[in-house]
C-alpha cells in the first residue's frame, strides 16, 4: 500500500512542512484556536463541527416545536398569531430536516466512515471543509428572517406554489428560504461526492465492498441519493426564483404555467430525502445491534441489498405525496403499487435485525436501549406509512394529523433515536469518555415516554379530521383532549432532550475516561485509541474479513506481524502523508454566503439605485468565491509527512 | 521539457486507489451523473410545457432558425473534438499541442456562445419571444440559457487552464510575480475575447441589415475603431504572454486535471445533443 | 488469423496512442454527418412517429459515441460507465414518468384556465 502510494502519479508530493510559497499561497499550520478551526481539513474535526451545529439547530427546532404545541394546547388560543404559527411550522420542519438530522448524519459520515474503511482522511479534504462552511452559510440564510422585518420563511418546508410566488408572498422571507436551501444543496452534493469517492477508492487493502461495515454501506447509498435527488429541488428552486425575480411563467397560471409542476419536482427530491434521513440511522443500528448482542449482523448481504433497493426504489414513489391532486387512475395506481413495494426491503431489514438479536448475549446498555426503541417505533411509523400507500385511505389521511403522527414516528422514533444511539455508542471513540449508564438510560426513558405521549394521540386526531398547518381549532371538534395530551407529551419530550444534552455536556468535561474499545466491538474504528490521533492509523490495516476488528482481536499474532511489516514499508517511503490545511474553503463559502444574500434581497421593482447596490453585493460575493477557488486550485494538493512514535 | 518522463505515468491507472481509477476522474463522473438529473428535470419542464401549449402561443418553428442552430451544433461538436485532442496532447507531454487545442476549444466555445447571444437577441427583438411573455419563452430561454451558462463556465475553466500552463517552474515560482502576471493575463484574455465577440456580433448585425460591401466595412471600422484597437492590442498582449520564458510547471502530471475538465466539456456537448433534438428538431415535426 | 487478432486486441488493450488522434477526428466527422442527416430528416414526408424515432435514435448514437470515445469510457474501468449510467437512467426515467403523468388525461389544463 505504501508502495502504491509512493508510485502514484496522482498524489501531490511532499512539500516540506508548511513551506511558505508566495504571500497568498502560504499553508496555515495552526492546530488550535480560531484559525485552527477555520482552516481544518481533518475529517474528525469537520465531523465535530457538523455535530455541534446539528445539535444547536436541533435545540432551536425543538423550541419551535414547543411553541407550536403551546399554541395548540387549548382551542382558540392566541399564543401565536396565524402568521407566526406559519413561520413556526415552516422553520421547525426546515430546521429539523436540513439543519439537525442531515448534519448529524453528516457528522457521523465524516468522523466514523473513514475510520471504518481504514483510511486516513476523505478523498478531497478541502472540499470536505468547504461543504461544512457552505452548510453553515445556508443555515444562516434560512434563519436570517428571524432578524428581518420580512420575517422568517412561512410557506411550509415544501414551499408549494402558487403560495410562494411573488403574488402571494411578496416579501423576501421566501427568497431567503430559496437561497438558503440552494446553499444547503450545494453543501450536500459536494460532501456526498466526496464520500462516494472515499468509499469507492480509499479502502484499506483487503477491504472489499462486501466486507464494508453496514454503516459505511448506508453512507454510500445515502450519498448516491443526495447527489441524484438534490438536482430536482435545485431546478425547482431556480424556476421559483426566476418567477419571483424576473417574472417568468413557470408557475404563473395566467401565462400557461402549472403550479403542480413545483409539487412534482419538489417531491422527486422530497421522497428520496426521507430515505436520506433514515438510511444513516439504519446503518448505525446495524452496528449497534451486533455489538451489544455479541453476534455478527444476521444476513449481511441481504441487509446491504435492501438498503440499496430502498435507495433506488425511493426515486419511484414520489407522487404518493400527491394522491389527492388528481393524477389520474393510472398514475395513482402506479405510485400506490411502488409505495407498497418499497415497504418490503424495509421489512426485510427489520427481520434481519431481529435475527441479529435472536440467540445473542444481549447487553442492555444505553445504545442498545435506543436501538431497540428504534426498531419498535420505526415499525409503528412504517405501519402508518403503509396505510398511506393505499390511495383511497390516503384520501382521508392526507393533510391531517395522521400524517404528522406517521412521519414523527419514523423521524423521531426512527432517525432521531438511531442518531442519539450513535452519539452514545461513539462518544467514547470521539471524546475518550463514557456516558454514565444511569443518566443515559434515564434520558432514554423520558424521551421515549414523552415522544409516544405526544405523537400517538395524533393518529386519532388525524382520523377524527384535524387538519395540518392550521394555527388553531374550535372547541367543539372533539380535538381538545388529544391536543392537550400531545402538548404535555411534547414538554416531557423536551425535558428528556434537555436531560440528554446536560448529560452529554457533563460527560464531555467530567465523564469516566476510556482508552480503547470500551464495548468490545467488531468494526475497525474501535481498533484506534480513544480519541484517535490526527493521522488515524499509524499503520494502514490489512482487512481479512467482515467485522475486521473482531478478526484482529482473535488473530493477534498474525496481525502484529503484518503491522510490523507495513510499518517498515511506510517508514521507508517517508512516513505518514498528511494534507495541508487551507483557508480557501472557508473564504469560498463566505463568498457564496454574500452572493446568495445579495440574490435573495434583490427586488424586481426596486426603488431608484437600489438594484444597483444589491446587485453589487451579489457580484462581489461571487467574485470572492471565484478568487478563492482559483487560489484553492493554485495552492495545490501537496502535503507533508509525519513520523509518529511507536507508542503513540 | 518532459520528454524523458513521457509515458512514465499511466494515465488510466492510479495504483494508490482501491479501484485503480484516479480520484479526480471518479469525482467528475459522479458529478456528471448528478448533472444528468439536473438537466433531466430542466428538459422535462420544457417538454411538459410543450405538451399542451396555451392557445395563442407563438409557434416554435416560426421563431427558430434551423440554419443557425445547426451551425452552432456543428461548432460545439468540433469543440468537443478539440478538447479530446487537448487531453491526448498533454497525456503525451506535448505542451504546445495542448495550448493550441485548448485555444481552439475556447474559440469554438466562444463562437457557440456568440451564436446563442445572436439567437437570443433575434428572438427577443425581431421575433418578440421574451422570457416573460409566454411559457415557451420562459422554458426555452431558461433551458438554453442554463446550458449556455455551463458552456461559459467551461470557457472560463479552459482559459484558466491555458493561463496555468504558463506557471514558471523552480525558484521563479517561489516569488509572487507569476501570480500577478497570471491575473493580468486572465483580464487581458477575457477582455480580448469579450471585445472580439462584441465586434463579430455587431458586424453580423450590420451585415445582415444592409448591403454588404466595402463601404459597410469601412463605416463599421470608423464607428468601432476603439473596440477594434482594443482587440488588436489585446491579441498582441496575449502573444506576449505566450512567449517562451523557460521551464514551466505544467506537464504530464497535470493531464488528470485537463482530463477532468475535458469530461465536463464533453458532457456539456452531449446535453446540447439532447437539447438540439428535444427542443429544436422536434418542433419541426407534425 | 489468431495472431493478427491477438495483436489487434493488444493494441486496443494498451490504448492505441497513435491511432487515438485519428480515431477522434474520424468520430468527429461521423458526428457531423449524423447531425446533417438529422437536419434533413425533419423535412422528410414521413409519419411523425417514424421521424421522431429516427431523431431519437440518431441522438442516442451521437450521445454514445461522445461518451464512449471522447470521454474515454470504452477504455476506462467499467465502474465509471456504471456510475454515469445510474445518473442517466434515473434522469431519463424521471423525465419519462413526469411526461407520462402530465400527458395523462387527468392532467390536461382546463380549457377555460387562464385564457
Amino acid at each position: 500500500m505504501a508502495d502504491a502510494l509512493a508510485k502514484s502519479g496522482f498524489i501531490g508530493k511532499d512539500d516540506g512542512h508548511a513551506a511558505p510559497k508566495t504571500f497568498v499561497l502560504w499553508r496555515p499550520t495552526a492546530k488550535t484556536g480560531l484559525m485552527g478551526w477555520l482552516t481544518t481539513v481533518d475529517h474528525k474535526r469537520i465531523g465535530f463541527l457538523y455535530g455541534i451545529s446539528a445539535l444547536t439547530f436541533f435545540l432551536i427546532g425543538g423550541i419551535e416545536a414547543l411553541l407550536i404545541r403551546t399554541q395548540l394546547i387549548v382551542p382558540n388560543n392566541h399564543f401565536l398569531s396565524a402568521q407566526q404559527y406559519n413561520e413556526m411550522f415552516t422553520m421547525h420542519a426546515t430546521t429539523m430536516i436540513f439543519l439537525a438530522i442531515m448534519p448529524l448524519s453528516a457528522a457521523f459520515f465524516n468522523f466514523i466512515m473513514p475510520l471504518q474503511i481504514g483510511a486516513r482522511d476523505v478523498a478531497f479534504p478541502r472540499l470536505n471543509a468547504f461543504s461544512y462552511w457552505v452548510f453553515l452559510a445556508g443555515a444562516i440564510i434560512v434563519n436570517l428572517g428571524w432578524f428581518m422585518k420580512d420575517g422568517a420563511p412561512n410557506g411550509g418546508w415544501f414551499g408549494y406554489t402558487p403560495l410562494t410566488t411573488k403574488l402571494f408572498s411578496p416579501n423576501h422571507a421566501i427568497d431567503m428560504w430559496v437561497m438558503g436551501l440552494q446553499l444547503l444543496g450545494v453543501a450536500s452534493i459536494a460532501a456526498s461526492l466526496n464520500f462516494i469517492i472515499t468509499i469507492i477508492n480509499l479502502r484499506a487493502p483487503g477491504m472489499t465492498m462486501m466486507r464494508l461495515p453496514v454503516f459505511t454501506w448506508m453512507t454510500l447509498v445515502t450519498a448516491f441519493l443526495l447527489v441524484l435527488a438534490f438536482p430536482a429541488i435545485t431546478i425547482a428552486l431556480v424556476e421559483l426564483m426566476m418567477d419571483r425575480l424576473f417574472g417568468t411563467n413557470f408557475f404563473e397560471v395566467s401565462n400557461g404555467g402549472m403550479p403542480i409542476l413545483w409539487t412534482h419536482l419538489f417531491w422527486v427530491f422530497g421522497h428520496p430525502e426521507v430515505y436520506i434521513l433514515i438510511l444513516p440511522g439504519m446503518g448505525v443500528i446495524s452496528e449497534i445491534l451486533p455489538t451489544f448482542s455479541r453476534k455478527p449482523l444476521f444476513g449481511y448481504p441481504i441487509v446491504v441489498f435492501s438498503g440499496a433497493s430502498i435507495g433506488f426504489l425511493g426515486f419511484g414513489v414520489w407522487s404518493h405525496h400527491m394522491f389527492t391532486t388528481g393524477l389520474g387512475t393510472m398514475g395513482t395506481a402506479a405510485f400506490a403499487l411502488t409505495t407498497m413495494v418499497i415497504a418490503v426491503p424495509t421489512g426485510v431489514k427489520i427481520f434481519n435485525w431481529i435475527g441479529t438479536l435472536w440467540g445473542g448475549h444481549i447487553s442492555m446498555r444505553t445504545p442498545m436501549l435506543f436501538a431497540l426503541g428504534f426498531i419498535w417505533m420505526f415499525m409503528l411509523g412504517g405501519f402508518s406509512g403503509v396505510m398511506h400507500a393505499a390511495a383511497p385511505a390516503d384520501a382521508e389521511q392526507h393533510n391531517s394529523y395522521f400524517v404528522v403522527a406517521h412521519f414523527h414516528y419514523v423521524l423521531i422514533g426512527g432517525s432521531l433515536f438511531s442518531l442519539l444511539a450513535g452519539i452514545h455508542y461513539w462518544f467514547p471513540l470521539m471524546f475518550g469518555r463514557k456516558v454514565s449508564e444511569f443518566w443515559g438510560k434515564l434520558s432514554f426513558w423520558i424521551v421515549f415516554c414523552g415522544f409516544n405521549i405526544t405523537f400517538f394521540p395524533m393518529h386519532f386526531l388525524g382520523l377524527n379530521g384535524m387538519p395540518r398547518r392550521t394555527f388553531t381549532y374550535d372547541h367543539n371538534m372533539g380535538w381538545d383532549t388529544g391536543n392537550m395530551i400531545a402538548t404535555i407529551g411534547a414538554f416531557i419530550l423536551g425535558i428528556g432532550v434537555a436531560v440528554y444534552f446536560v448529560v452529554m455536556i457533563y460527560t464531555y468535561f467530567k465523564g469516566e475516561r476510556t482508552y480503547k474499545d470500551p464495548w468490545d466491538a467488531r468494526t475497525l474504528e474501535w481498533s484506534l485509541p480513544c480519541p484517535p490521533p490526527e493521522y488515524n492509523y499509524r499503520v494502514i490495516p490489512t482487512v481479512h474479513a467482515r467485522d475486521n476488528w473482531w478478526y484482529e482481536k482473535h488473530h493477534q499474532e498474525e496481525i502484529a506481524k503484518e503491522n510490523a511489516e507495513h510499518e517498515e514499508a511506510e517508514e521507508a517511503h517517508g512516513g505518514i502523508h498528511m494534507p495541508f490545511q487551507s483557508i480557501y474553503p472557508f473564504i469560498a463559502a463566505l463568498g457564496i454566503l454574500i452572493g446568495a444574500i445579495g440574490v435573495a434581497v434583490i427586488d424586481p421593482d426596486p426603488g431608484p439605485g437600489l438594484i444597483g447596490k444589491k446587485l453589487a453585493v451579489s457580484i462581489i460575493g461571487f467574485l470572492i468565491f471565484f478568487v478563492a477557488v482559483c487560489l484553492w486550485s493554485l495552492e495545490g494538493n501537496e502535503g507533508y509527512h509525519i513520523h509518529p512514535k511507536k507508542d503513540e | 521539457m518532459s520528454t524523458a518522463a513521457a509515458g512514465a505515468i499511466d494515465h488510466h491507472h492510479d495504483p494508490s486507489t482501491s479501484t485503480g481509477i484516479p480520484n479526480k476522474k471518479l469525482l467528475m463522473w459522479a458529478f456528471l451523473a448528478s448533472d444528468c438529473m439536473f438537466f433531466g428535470c430542466l428538459i422535462s419542464t420544457h417538454l411538459i410545457y410543450r405538451l399542451h401549449p396555451p392557445p395563442g402561443a407563438p409557434a416554435a418553428r416560426d421563431v427558430f432558425s434551423i440554419e443557425l442552430t445547426s451551425f452552432s451544433t456543428f461548432i460545439l461538436l468540433m469543440s468537443s473534438l478539440m478538447m479530446a485532442l487537448a487531453v491526448n496532447a498533454i497525456q503525451k507531454g506535448n505542451l504546445k499541442s495542448l495550448r493550441v487545442s485548448i485555444l481552439t476549444t475556447i474559440l469554438f466555445g466562444s463562437i457557440f456562445l456568440g451564436c446563442q447571444v445572436y439567437e437570443f437577441n433575434n428572438f427577443v427583438f425581431e421575433k418578440h419571444l421574451t422570457i416573460t411573455n409566454s411559457i415557451l419563452g420562459t422554458t426555452f430561454f431558461t433551458l438554453t440559457g442554463t446550458h449556455g451558462t455551463h458552456v461559459a463556465i467551461g470557457v472560463l475553466w479552459l482559459t484558466l487552464m491555458y493561463i496555468r500552463s504558463f506557471k514558471p517552474a523552480g525558484a521563479e515560482a517561489a516569488r509572487g510575480t507569476w501570480l500577478l502576471l497570471s491575473f493580468v493575463h486572465l483580464v487581458v484574455f477575457m477582455a480580448t475575447l469579450g471585445l472580439s465577440m462584441y465586434l463579430v456580433l455587431h458586424f453580423a448585425r450590420v451585415a445582415q441589415a444592409g448591403a454588404f460591401g466595402l463601404h459597410t466595412c469601412l463605416h463599421f471600422a470608423k464607428v468601432e475603431y476603439k473596440a477594434i484597437l482594443g482587440a488588436v492590442v489585446g491579441f498582441l498582449g496575449l502573444r506576449w504572454f505566450a512567449l517562451p520564458r523557460g521551464a514551466v510547471d505544467f506537464d504530464e502530471r497535470h493531464a488528470i486535471d485537463v482530463e477532468m475538465m475535458g469530461l465536463y466539456w464533453h458532457f456539456v456537448d452531449i446535453v446540447w445533443i439532447v437539447i438540439f433534438t428535444a427542443v429544436y428538431l422536434l418542433e419541426y415535426i407534425k | 488469423m489468431s495472431t493478427p487478432a491477438v495483436a489487434e486486441a493488444h493494441a486496443h488493450d494498451h490504448g492505441p496512442e497513435e491511432n487515438k488522434f485519428q480515431l477522434f477526428v474520424e468520430i468527429a466527422m461521423l458526428l457531423a454527418v449524423i447531425t446533417g442527416i438529422e437536419i434533413i430528416t425533419v423535412y422528410l414526408p414521413f409519419a411523425s412517429w417514424l421521424l421522431v424515432t429516427t431523431l431519437v435514435f440518431f441522438s442516442a448514437v451521437k450521445f454514445l459515441f461522445v461518451i464512449f470515445i471522447f470521454m474515454h469510457l470504452r477504455w476506462d474501468k467499467p465502474f465509471c460507465t456504471i456510475l454515469f449510467f445510474i445518473g442517466l437512467f434515473l434522469g431519463g426515467g424521471t423525465m419519462w414518468a413526469l411526461l407520462k403523468l402530465f400527458g395523462a388525461a387527468a392532467s390536461f389544463p382546463l380549457s377555460s384556465a387562464g385564457m
